[in-house]
């Protein structure tokens, strides 16, 4: 009996968002191959990347060298391993570097292998000069954005292929990179360094919010589709504890509430623990919640 | 060079998965992969209510989402206009899987090539011979080439797809009510062009700009 329904799984496989076998194309399908099972590494792999760039990014303002080190640490050997472990042939991934005219993805390990090399002289030399900064700059703004620009570019899934996509990684990745150094900081007992962070903390925090409530919005009013997975990350059994929990609760509320408690620079290691903590929750489950609800169009169409 | 395509006559198909499983025997897919697929919808309401009968299979796009997003240069459309993987090339990313707003495309991991049609009581002999006879590349990704085996090896023996059996994909050959029709799209005189002209041929999902090489009359 438990080999029939193991066959009937299989035979007869649902999209994952509670359709029947029957309904599959023929109403929204949810995307499965970047998110579901082994497609968990490539979700984890675009936030390390993001993050550590973003750290990087925020550190070199600040020229804090362990900063750094950590973010290029954590876009090379956490990004880029987990990248390489979500492959089918892993050892065939030097290949995509064939197709940077075309693939999004192709593009994004140019810009990586580009950006090691900067980043481990920038690291080497310990050198802040301008030209040095302005290129690891600007190559961390494109790492930060590559995973959703990958997604980004998927015409067949419009809950990817909104214009605030991308302002929305950027922002989220140097909030959480700048969460990240304002924690570092604060442990090396810089009281003063940490407490100046705060302007920043607080400006990136409204900036993050304020392009999650935009998506939400542009996403929901831009097509049926669009709509139907806004409404899925609200209303799904599984994805609305993560999303109202996760992104409402853990990415929103909570750090306003660390961040009104500090606000004017008034800091305190515990508080910016907390709030880290929440922010790094809060973007995973944000961008699990857009990768889980993205839904094709069916194909059904009266001619 | 000739470029192949094809039109599904909607009104023609009865729905019997014929072409489903005329690919699956074919290919020697196993369980839970499919190449063509049968799409069955309704549209308005009673009384004036209708069903929607969509054989599916890959459109063969030139200009496939599939091919852009491929980024190993796995994916290319032949000269042909068959839309093939080379799957020594193939690192499994599944981008093209993804980008495909049509979902024709499949990955072909250990956990599909282990599944069995009798499970628990190992694989038929049938199956091993399609694993020896059409062997796929676990950890790539596989999907409907048109049959290009059979048109390729047709072509050489100077038999015309289309009208040659030898030569012609499966599902075609297969479909009992002959509601599949296989051709160059890029001869004037071909069946597929007359049949697109006259009954107004249309493409799924035009709006993505893939230009597909696939046909719906009615």
């Amino acid at each position: 009996m438990k080999e029939l329904n193991e066959l009937e799984k299989i035979m007869f496989r649902s999209s994952g968002n509670g359709l029947k076998p029957y309904e599959w194309m023929v109403l929204p399908t949810r995307q499965q191959q970047w998110i579901d099972d082994k497609g968990i590494f490539l979700w984890l792999a675009f936030f390390f990347s993001e993050i550590g760039a973003g750290l990087y990014f925020v550190s070199m303002f600040y020229e804090y060298k362990a900063g750094l080190i950590l973010g290029w640490l954590i876009t090379l050997v956490l990004g880029g391993f987990i990248h390489v472990l979500y492959l089918g042939k892993p050892m065939r991934a030097w290949r995509m570097i064939m197709k940077p005219q075309t693939s999004e993805l192709s593009r994004g390990i140019w810009i990586i292998g580009i950006y090691a090399v900067f980043g481990f002289l920038q690291m080497v030399t310990g050198s802040f000069n301008i030209v040095l900064n302005t290129i690891s700059g600007i190559l961390c703004l494109l790492i930060i954005s590559h995973g959703f620009a990958t997604m980004n570019v998927v015409r067949a899934l419009p809950a990817w292929s909104s214009t605030m996509v991308l302002p929305l990684s950027i922002v989220s990745g140097i909030w959480v990179g700048q969460q990240v150094l304002q924690f570092m900081v604060a442990v090396s007992g810089s009281a003063a360094m940490a407490s100046g962070m705060e302007i920043w903390a607080e400006t990136f925090f409204f900036a993050y919010f304020l392009c999650v409530l935009l998506y939400a919005w542009g996403t929901y009013h831009s097509d049926d589709i669009g709509k139907a997975s806004i409404v899925m990350q609200a209303t799904d059994d599984e994805l609305k504890k993560i999303t109202w929990i996760g992104v409402g609760g853990l990415g929103i509320v909570l750090p306003l509430l660390f961040t009104l408690i500090m606000w004017g620079g008034d800091t305190n290691g515990v508080l910016i623990f907390l709030r880290l903590a929440c922010v790094f929750a809060g973007d995973l489950a944000l961008r699990y919640v857009i990768m889980k609800s993205a839904l094709y169009k069916p194909l059904l169409t009266r001619q | 060079m000739p470029r192949w395509g094809m039109v599904i006559d909607v009104k023609r198909c009865i729905a019997c998965w014929g072409c489903t499983i005329a690919c699956k025997e074919e290919h020697f897919l196993p369980p839970g992969v499919f190449f063509n697929r049968v799409l069955i919808g309704e549209s308005g309401k009673f009384p004036s209510s209708s069903k929607l009968i969509y054989p599916i299979l890959c459109n063969h796009c030139t200009d496939a989402a599939c091919v852009e997003a491929c980024p190993t240069g796995a994916t290319y459309v032949r000269e042909d206009g068959i839309v093939a993987v080379d799957d020594d090339k193939c690192v499994g990313c599944r981008a093209c899987l993804v980008a495909c707003p049509y979902q024709q495309r499949t990955y072909y991991d250990q956990k599909t090539k282990d599944r069995e049609y009798f499970p628990g009581q190992g694989k038929t002999e049938m199956e091993l011979l399609g694993e020896k006879l059409y062997p796929l590349k676990v950890g790539t990704v596989i999907k409907c080439n048109f049959c290009s085996e059979r048109v390729d090896a047709g072509l050489k023996r100077g038999l015309i797809p289309g009208k040659d059996d030898d030569a012609t994909p499966a599902c075609v050959n297969a479909c009992p009510v002959g509601a599949r029709i296989f051709g160059d799209l890029d001869d004037p005189d071909s069946e597929v062009n007359h049949l697109i002209m006259e009954k107004k041929g249309k493409q799924l999902r035009k709006e993505f700009g893939t230009e597909p090489a696939v046909y719906y009359i009615d």
